[in-house]
């Protein structure tokens, strides 16, 4: 069972290895959504393509599609600026303390979304926290700022929940970079910072990659903050949501959640292929 | 309704499935026998469920009762996934969904027959189920607001309107993604504003003036959480909710039913097709006159049987029926699609 | 200096991160009947209302072993077919990759739906098989992916080495290779556990009397009253982990066991 395919004597072909992943996917994830597709297809009883036509030439719904990886996108590059020095911290840094710093970074995930919701309210509501702070106690401003409900907080709470997953992707890569290789930079003369830009950042590169990755799919898909926090973003895993709870059009939902899955897939393929070419 | 192409698939792929499949464990519940699956909503639910209406069922028939804990979507979906053995026999629904199912064949008629106290139940209840199910207990969707903040709360939705539109009052109302938002906002502000299920401009009209004082909520707790923590002053939420937080300590909430009359909001009960016999028997207990009585004490909701006696503090809590405003589901139902479409584009999000 | 901006930063971020779970945990211990904040007193009862209320403690249960089986059976498919990926050159590889991710952008309240019909239909049905199946479905990706990019920054020469030195496959594998892809497996299962030990979307369709996870009490528990118990349960999560943190490191010592090891 050799495992790298460049060095494989020829007892068993090392793509094998995919298929447990393989069938157990098509059998539990592509089978079921192939099933629940076919609603997609299928108006008063007959095959149509109706439902696809009249979200695809519907400008509304284009903003939506535009929308939606327009937030993903951003949201990975915030959890990637913010997540890198955290990362770098954790690894280079944090010594006895990392154990420590991981908790506190998974705490979020472990706290149910109601009460992370709860939360954010209570800091950031009209007569929350931070406005009876800035208005009462400071006397910065005159009148409470309008924070909830606004799409800078539902961004910063995105951020909140995929952030340790960006943040632990890097240093998983991080922690592997040999630091003979940072020290031999330094020793021929290059500065602290560009032996970071030049040595370290493109070592991990496939770190920053697997956080990017995991970050936009889990945020292309999600819905459950956008609904408890509000902000005002239109996108298709809402209008997915919406579909189930209000209008249970499930054939709406259907094609909408194909065309999600198209966007995210055609995404995801042109960012590893970036990554590959990247090296590593 | 979804069709032969479907249920084509399911059997081809069964084949291929089925061999990833060998030896696991087959169905859960393949021991059915005297075991009958019935649902609540947790906590304080559940618990009056087991007292008022399990423990009687088990007593008299010598069978048992399994609680699901859940919700209304949930259920339909396993019923729907499962018609031939439904792994529920007694469901609590939304009104809403007590139409669809209904409409979509998979529930059973009630009758008289074979649930007695149905005859104590206003025929109105029964008649909004279509006859496949009937209502538990209801409340009102009103104006719920914290009294230190509106110490002069508007008396109906029309002056719920204007204040807010005038910007006397931040209002928390139900976003688009929650459930019931059509009925308890959409159809109940177009009717009291002169409007109806036929011409729902003047909610759309209502909205575009209150807009700058709007906050959405999106479950219910968001509502208490944006009142309790001042994001908003006031705003469209139930009678019984409000009660609950005001006995758990909340003492600066309460409510007024609107003069134009709030959407009567209540928990539907049905019996899908294949259900084991003794649904009926449970349901008979769920709609006798004593069980729903200590109920309602628990619940802080009003009953549906008329022989039902309250206390004298839930008969100064409890909105009779009459009062309210009776929503016409399956008409609301056929023109909801269109009404949250036109939300999407008119409100946003 | 660039170490004390950096440090900086990490307090601020974690401030950030915390801030609103802070919140929550003080909730957790008030002493009034609803949730408040500031609270008005300190307290232990909602905590003892967790303890009163059955269906808290069963479901907790339920969701920590299909959490611990689901992410076993993540680890059992796709480590293998990651260290295949890692290092494959083909075109097709990156085909295949982008497949095998996929769950992970597909809104969890759809794989649920479509889940429950289709595994009704082959005889699954509603129970604990179904539940650890689809759990999988959706944590497999997050082991996928993090094995793949540890085991990219291994040089292979190690495990020619061993395979030079005699090793059979089996031997470099579990001397040379798991060693060396540890990491990648503790970080992906941790994203696993955490993702489906969450999990509300999925697991929705699959509960009942015997089969309901802790999210799905909860969201049945908040239709009808917001009591701090929710706050308490939060709570509890944080200190049990917090405590499997702290027996890991007694017993192994921390910098074996963590992601950043």
């Amino acid at each position: 069972m050799s495992l790298a395919p460049s060095s494989a004597p020829a007892r068993m072909p090392g793509w094998l290895l995919i298929l447990p992943a393989l069938l157990f996917l098509v059998a539990f994830f592509v089978l079921p959504l192939i099933d629940n597709s076919l609603r997609s297809f299928e108006v008063g009883g007959e095959f149509s393509l109706g439902r696809y036509i009249q979200l695809l030439t519907d400008t509304f719904y284009l903003g939506v599609i535009v929308e939606t990886v327009v937030l993903s996108t951003a949201v990975t590059v915030i959890c990637a600026l913010i997540g890198y020095p955290v990362a770098y911290y954790l690894v280079r840094h944090a010594g006895r303390w990392s154990g420590l710093i991981v908790f506190l970074l998974i705490a979020p995930l472990l706290t149910s979304i109601i009460m992370r919701t709860y939360g954010w309210q209570v800091l950031f509501a009209r007569r929350g926290l931070v406005n009876t702070l800035l208005v009462q106690d400071l006397g910065i401003l005159e009148r409470p700022l309008q924070l909830l409900n606004t799409p800078g907080i539902a961004i910063a709470a995105l951020v909140h929940v995929l952030v340790p997953f960006m943040v632990l992707s890097i240093a998983t890569v991080l922690q592997g970079i040999d630091q003979r290789l940072e020290e031999g930079a330094q020793m021929l003369g290059a500065s602290r910072w560009r032996t970071f830009l030049e040595v370290t950042l493109p070592l991990s590169a496939d770190g920053i990659g697997t956080g990017a990755i995991l970050v936009f799919m889990i945020a292309n898909g999600s819905f459950v903050t956008l609904v408890l926090l509000g902000g005002g973003f239109q996108t298709l895993p809402l209008f997915i949501y919406q579909q189930f709870t209000t209008t249970r059009d499930f054939g709406m939902a259907s094609t909408m959640s194909t065309i999600l899955l198209v966007i995210a897939m055609t995404c995801l393929y042109l960012q590893l292929r970036l990554v590959r070419r990247a090296g590593v | 309704m979804t069709g032969l192409n479907r249920r084509r698939f399911l059997q081809t792929g069964t084949a291929g499935a089925g061999l990833m499949l060998a030896g696991s464990p087959g169905l859960l519940r393949a021991q059915a026998g005297q075991v009958l699956n019935v649902t609540a909503y947790g906590g304080v639910w559940e618990t009056a469920v087991r007292e008022c209406f399990v423990a009687p069922f088990e007593t008299k028939t010598g069978a048992r009762a399994t609680v699901s804990l859940g919700a209304p979507a949930q259920w339909l979906a396993q019923v729907e996934a499962s018609p031939q053995s439904p792994p529920l026999d007694v469901l609590i629904m939304s009104p809403d969904l007590a139409i669809v199912a209904a409409q979509s064949g998979l529930m059973q008629d009630l009758t008289v027959n074979r649930i007695p106290n149905l005859a104590k139940i206003p025929q109105e209840f029964t008649d909004a189920c279509l006859g496949k199910g009937t209502y538990l207990d209801y409340g009102v969707a009103g104006i719920t607001y914290n009294k230190d903040m509106v110490p002069n709360p508007p008396r109906s939705i029309a002056e719920f309107v204007d204040r807010v539109s005038a910007g006397e009052f931040v209002a928390s109302v139900p976003s688009i993604s929650y459930a019931i938002t059509p009925i308890m906002l959409i159809w109940t502000m177009a009717e009291a504003l002169g409007g109806g299920v036929d011409n729902v401009d003047p909610f759309f009209e209502a909205m575009e003036r209150m807009r700058d004082n709007l906050v959405f909520w999106g479950g219910p707790n968001d509502f208490f959480n944006h009142l309790a923590s001042g994001e908003a002053d006031l705003g469209i939420y139930f009678d019984g909710r409000t009660w609950n937080h005001y006995d758990e300590g909340a003492t600066w909430i309460d409510f007024i039913n609107p003069e134009e009359g709030g959407a009567l909001t209540a928990v539907a009960v049905q019996i899908p097709n294949n259900a084991n016999p003794l649904a009926f028997d449970y349901m008979n207990e769920m709609l006798d006159a004593e069980n729903q009585a200590r109920f309602a004490e628990i619940m802080n909701y009003a009953v549906t049987n008329v022989d039902v006696v309250y206390s004298e503090k839930l008969q100064a809590r409890v909105t009779p029926w009459q009062q309210t405003a009776f929503p016409p589901y399956e008409a609301i139902g056929a023109a909801r699609n269109e009404w949250v479409d036109r939300w999407n584009r008119e409100i946003g999000m | 200096m660039g170490r004390f901006a950096l440090t900086a930063f990490v307090i601020a971020f974690f401030i950030f991160m915390l801030a609103p779970i802070l919140v929550v945990v003080v909730v957790s211990f008030t002493s009034a009947g609803y949730a408040s904040f500031p609270i008005p007193g300190w307290s232990l009862r909602w905590f003892v209302r967790i303890w009163e209320y059955p269906p808290f403690i069963n479901a907790m249960i339920t969701s920590t072993v299909v959490a611990v089986l689901a992410t076993v059976l993540s680890c059992l498919i796709s480590i293998p077919g990651a260290l295949y990926l890692a290092r494959a050159r083909a075109g097709w590889a990156n085909v295949v990759a982008t497949f095998l991710l996929s769950p992970l952008s597909m809104p969890m309240i759809v794989i649920g739906f479509s889940s429950l019909f289709f595994l009704t239909a082959v005889g699954i049905g509603i129970s604990m098989t179904a539940l650890v199946i689809t759990h999988t479905v959706v944590c497999m990706p997050y082991v996928l992916r993090t094995v793949i990019a540890v085991y990219r920054s291994v040089p292979p020469p190690y495990e020619e080495a061993a395979a030079i030195l005699g090793a059979n496959p089996l031997r470099t594998f579990i001397e040379v290779t798991l060693p060396l892809i540890r990491p990648g497996i503790a970080a992906g299962s941790l994203f696993s556990f955490l993702t489906s030990f969450d999990n509300l979307p999925v697991s929705f369709f699959f509960a009942s009397a015997q089969t309901s996870t802790l999210p799905v009490v909860m969201l049945s528990y908040i239709e009808n009253q917001f009591d701090p118990s929710i706050a308490a349960l939060s709570t509890l999560q944080l200190a049990l982990a917090l405590v499997c943190l702290i027996l890991a490191d007694r017993l192994y010592g921390i910098k074996k066991m963590t992601v950043a090891a």
